[in-house]
């Protein structure tokens, strides 16, 4: 039987301590990046689209290097990537859906809740009396 | 030192093959839990797609010094326990056990951070949904953050304590010497586990303190 050999054979020393040591300051610089670009008050969603690609490049390193996807491919990394696939339909899908509601079809937001009458909201209940 | 049959079980031919099954064991366990959190982190996008402006605002809340301490103290408690399963392979137990009680003190330095900032919201007033007082921010959708702050970091909280008992579990066995060059599974899953939870963070940090 020729079975093709084990994806994930254990190169377990490669690098070592030191390339452990590298990811760490790898992902104490990016922490810095992301609180130095947060004070930049980028516009409209650019700050938004900065923070998490600096934070997808830091899960990427943990990932990768700390918990060895590296090293062990294969059938590991094809879990994560199906189950990233299953967040990104799940978010997606919620966000198109209410994205392309009639608005008043959203919970009442600061764009829709101009329209409400006035007084209590007559679905929601009343909040109770400050104590 | 153990030798290697005694670890194999009797359904698995070597040690190696059971460690692939196991390491692909844990990455499903890991994927259930970022789905998981991926529900909380939906609801968080939903919010703050119809309350931008209240996100906004109740994100300026947050103190965000004390949520980069807790992201350094995370990312460095995620290379203990890295280097934590590298000592093992070499054998080097005694080293192994104290990496994990370092990883299991940066633990636990979290969860002090993590109570000052909860006395201090609950102080204020910026409590979830119906219980949230805080008359300088009175904005429909800053009730909505601060559920889902409390949610998410809560939820994250209970899966770093859960961490902290697998990790102390673990610096025992090392210390005794039950892990080895040829067996450290228990200590790479464990550890994978804890990186997980520094995953999850490294995106509750900016989503939630930054922006």
């Amino acid at each position: 039987m020729s079975a093709p050999p084990l994806d994930d054979h254990p190169v377990p020393h490669r690098g070592g301590v030191g390339r452990y040591l590298a990811v760490w300051a790898a992902l104490i610089a990016f922490t810095a990046v992301t609180v130095a670009a947060a004070r930049l008050q980028l516009p409209g969603g650019w700050a938004l689209a900065v923070a998490l690609a600096i934070a997808a490049v830091k899960s990427a390193l943990v990932a990768l290097f700390f918990m060895h996807l590296w090293d062990h491919g294969g059938a590991n990394r094809l879990v994560l990537a199906t189950s990233l696939f299953f967040v990104a339909l799940l978010m997606g899908l919620v966000l198109a859906d209410n994205a392309t509601r009639f608005p008043l079809a959203n919970p009442p937001t600061e764009a829709t809740l101009r329209f409400m009458p006035p007084g209590p909201d007559p679905v929601a209940p009343a909040p109770p009396a400050r104590r | 030192m153990s030798t290697s049959s005694e670890h194999v079980a009797h359904h698995f031919p070597d040690l190696e093959t059971q460690a692939h099954a196991a390491r692909l064991g844990m990455w499903l366990f890991l994927a259930t839990e970022i789905l998981l959190f991926a529900g909380l982190f939906t609801a968080y996008a939903l919010y703050r797609m119809l309350f931008p402006s209240a996100f906004a605002g109740a994100s300026g809340l947050i103190d965000t010094r004390m949520g980069a301490l807790n992201t350094v103290v995370l990312i460095t408690s995620s290379l203990t326990v890295a280097l934590a399963y590298h000592f093992s392979r070499q054998g080097r137990g005694r080293a192994a056990a104290a990496l994990l009680l370092a990883t299991i003190a940066l633990a636990g330095v979290f969860l002090v951070v993590k109570y000052v900032e909860y006395a201090h919201h609950i102080g204020a007033g910026h409590l979830p949904g119906r219980y949230y007082r805080y008359p300088a921010l009175d904005v429909p959708g800053a009730a909505m953050f601060f559920t889902l702050y409390f949610l998410m970091t809560g939820l994250h909280g209970i899966h770093v304590v859960a961490g902290m008992g697998v990790l102390a579990w673990l610096a025992a066995g090392a210390w005794r010497g039950s892990y080895g060059g040829e067996y450290s599974t228990p200590l790479e899953l464990g550890g994978m586990y804890w990186h997980l939870v520094d995953l999850v963070w490294i995106f509750l940090f900016p989503l939630l303190y930054l922006i």
